[in-house]
């Protein structure tokens, strides 16, 4: 029988490229879920059953509210691609262990419904969804959004706090170790710093992350904090400090890289991620909160379209300034 | 850096096959179809015209594109706007006479024309050449394989060295550019007499023209250099030795796991080829003309290989993650990062989508070289190459309107 006359086979049509490299939405979010299971894992162990009721509840919430309101803008359900579900983990990694079940539920359903979907979906949201769910829960509710306040069984402190309150001599003593180990008062993800900078690295690798981001963020963070340090090292705290507490490896990884709110090209992801670390550092020490790294991730998303603007000129064209003679004109 | 952490880590886009085998003969047609969009029919060639190896069938009123020749003994069968179609025969069975004496062999490299005079006959034997304009300083001919998949150009300057000669020195006989140089992959030692080599990274997508030429001159489409493609240069090559009308094209064919590289007739039908290689197929499978990054996909079995087409290939259901149609952009900026040009095929996709083909002019998107790593990076898997060309083409198509006069309607007075 010949292949020429048989007309049983269907082909595909499909446009260029036929080759892809096999990256999804889907597998990116795979990846991310893995990069934070060691995070999940050492929140466990530190906070036990109610750090995974709060992360159910976060990741539950965000899927249906997803889904409710795909429904009503009619469009095609997108629960299976597991951006919600990052998105209500990264909310709950926010929050402290004793949230309380409606405070998740706003907060899940803000980030969801107000940060992404009112945007049109994932990827056309300006601010990072988690971050604009945490924002309006955390200056609605300070009191149940405060760790220290609100988790009164625990040995733990806030080493934030302690900084703020009691200036960079009381915190001298903190190890780094400890805080890397997660020993620390909190939001219930983001302060286990060592998984989470494991998960980080490993997104980077994968390149699932950009990591010029991660890494400019860091050091943006570093030298701020650096800078302060010699200034005046009883009013402020060293860069390892700042960079083991609170959520700035956590904003570094998974807040600061989300693709939609950053810039893509090298300067700008660059200059991003700088501004970031610096404002982490500047809210930190002048600013009324003790954990200046949300705020900042979400100021330097505001700021992304701005930096987007510094590029290169496409290929083979050169710079027109005003008076300038074409190149090719000149002798 | 890129390229580690990022995005193409992709051990497939290095254009070195180390592929030695010689050209396999594709298969003897029992039907072909040629493509004549474009092409005047010659007076007297109609439905049912006996044809011949090397017979002339249809001319292009441009110097710059090869006349249309009918590749094997056949007859006509149909002649729309689109195609012709020959249907094989046998001339041992046919009335003595109905047939002429096999073509006499124009010796190209012997008759000693130069310039345009020798581009005309080149015209007339079929190949195209391509315009530079006017004349230039430095010709590159690109060495590398122009798309990962592609397979035939080092076999091409190794094994079939005799063409490129030929096609180098008709090349140098045009007398277009000062200077021919030859741009191979790293590594590759040929040498051509009266052409200086060069070598180039060969990674795609440096085996682009204007990438290729960037990586040679080290500028950005620098304005008195141009380049022209290996396949071609064997083709003219092809003529000059074999004396007769272009009637073939190299084309690497192939699967993901399997491929060989084949000189087939211009026109052969992709069912027969199929079948000549062993390749099945299953629903779902697409079949692509050209290479895998920058091809056309084809619907049925029945279409051919055109001339000039260098690449045939079967992409099996499920190796790629399949185009879901109206996926919307989620911003990630994979195109962006990868883009050669540095343009943003992000909004120009966006632009195509809803419409608004004016915006591309602000994203030049002019520039696109049609590589078509945006597409495989994107992770939405949206069709972004088809949008640009989307748009490239309705703007032309605006501009050749714009073009045209307005008539006036005579006013009576």
């Amino acid at each position: 029988m010949s292949t020429s006359q048989n007309n049983d086979i269907l082909l595909a049509i499909s446009t260029p490229p036929f080759w892809h490299c096999g990256r999804t939405i889907r597998k990116n979010s795979f990846h991310t879920l893995v990069a934070l299971t060691p995070a999940v894992i050492m929140s466990l162990i530190h906070w036990g059953l109610p750090a995974a009721r709060v992360m159910a509840l976060a990741i539950v919430v965000a899927m249906v509210t997803e889904a409710v309101c795909q429904t009503l803008m009619k469009q095609k359900l997108s629960q299976d691609n597991g951006t919600a579900a990052i998105t209500g983990l990264l909310l709950a990694f926010l929050l402290p262990a004793s949230a309380p079940w409606w405070l998740v539920v706003i907060g899940a359903a803000c980030a969801m419904g107000i940060g992404r979907m009112a945007f049109g979906g994932y990827g056309a949201n300006q601010v990072n969804a988690t971050l604009v769910g945490w924002a309006m829960i955390f200056v609605s509710f300070p009191f149940q959004m405060d760790a220290a306040a609100s988790l009164l069984q625990t040995d733990l402190i806030d080493p934030l706090l302690k900084l703020k309150y009691f200036g960079a001599d009381a915190v001298a003593d903190i190890s780094l170790f400890d805080l890397l180990l997660g020993r620390q008062l909190g939001g219930l993800g983001s302060s286990q710093v060592g998984a989470l900078l494991i998960g980080g690295i490993y997104l980077a690798l994968r390149g699932v992350i950009r990591w010029e981001i991660a890494l400019s963020f860091i050091i943006g963070t570093f030298l701020a904090a650096t800078c302060l340090h010699f200034a005046d090292s009883s009013l402020y705290a060293g860069p390892f400090f700042h960079l083991g507490t609170g959520s700035t490896i956590l904003a570094a990884f998974f807040l600061a890289t989300e693709d939609s709110c950053s810039p893509h090209r090298p300067l700008p992801m660059v200059l991003y991620g700088l501004t970031g670390g610096v404002l982490v550092i500047l809210i930190r020490a002048f600013g009324s909160y003790a954990d200046g790294a949300p705020f900042a991730v979400m100021l330097i998303n505001l700021l992304a379209p701005m930096f987007a603007l510094i590029r290169s000129h496409p290929f083979g064209t050169k710079p027109s300034k005003a008076g300038a003679a074409d190149w090719r004109t000149r002798a | 850096m890129k390229q580690h952490f990022q995005i193409i880590n992709d051990p497939r886009f290095r254009l070195v096959y180390n592929e030695h085998r010689l050209f396999g003969t594709g298969p003897a047609p029992r039907k072909i179809r040629l493509n004549r969009e474009g092409f005047t029919m010659v007076p007297g060639v109609k439905k049912k015209t006996m044809v011949y190896p090397g017979m002339l069938l249809a001319e292009h009123p441009s110097l710059e594109k090869g006349d249309l020749h009918a590749p094997m003994y056949g007859v006509i069968t149909e002649i729309n706007a689109r195609s012709v179609f020959v249907e094989a025969v046998d001339p041992q069975e046919q009335a003595p006479g109905t047939f002429p004496d096999p073509l006499e062999p124009v010796n190209l490299l012997k008759d000693g024309l130069e310039g345009e005079e020798l581009v005309l006959a080149v015209k007339k034997m079929g190949v195209n050449t391509r315009s530079l304009g006017r004349r230039i300083r430095t010709l590159i001919v690109n060495g590398l394989n122009p798309e990962p998949g592609i397979r035939w150009a080092e076999p091409m300057l190794v094994e079939h060295a005799a063409e490129i000669r030929a096609g180098l020195e008709l090349q140098r006989r045009f007398g277009r550019a000062e200077e021919i140089m030859l741009a191979v992959p790293t590594g590759c030692n040929v040498q051509f007499e009266g052409v200086r080599t060069v070598h180039v990274d060969p990674m795609y997508p440096n085996s682009v023209n204007e990438l290729m030429i960037k990586e040679v001159t080290g500028m950005e489409a620098p304005p008195d250099v141009a380049a022209v493609g290996l396949h071609n240069v064997w083709s003219l090559g092809r003529t000059a030795l074999t004396g007769l009308p272009l009637m073939e094209t190299v084309i690497t064919m192939g699967t993901a796991r399997e491929w060989a590289n084949y000189v087939v007739k211009n026109g052969s039908i992709v069912g027969e080829l199929l079948e000549f290689t062993h390749i099945s197929l299953k629903s779902g499978d697409t079949i692509l003309r050209g290479g895998p990054l920058r091809g056309e996909s084809l619907d049925r079995l029945d279409r051919s290989i055109t001339k000039g087409s260098y690449g045939f290939f079967v992409v099996n259901a499920g190796e790629v993650p399949p185009i879901e149609g109206d996926s919307p952009c989620i911003n990630c900026g994979a195109c962006i990062q990868i883009c050669p040009t540095r343009i943003d095929p992000r909004m120009l996709s966006r632009y195509a989508e809803f419409g608004r083909y004016d915006m591309s002019r602000k994203e030049n998107f002019r520039l696109c070289i049609d590589c078509g790593l945006c597409g495989y990076v994107c992770i939405a898997r949206r069709p972004v190459l088809q949008y640009i060309r989307l748009a490239v083409k309705k703007l032309e198509q605006e501009e050749r309107l714009s073009q045209l006069t307005p008539i006036e309607p005579v006013s009576k007075a």
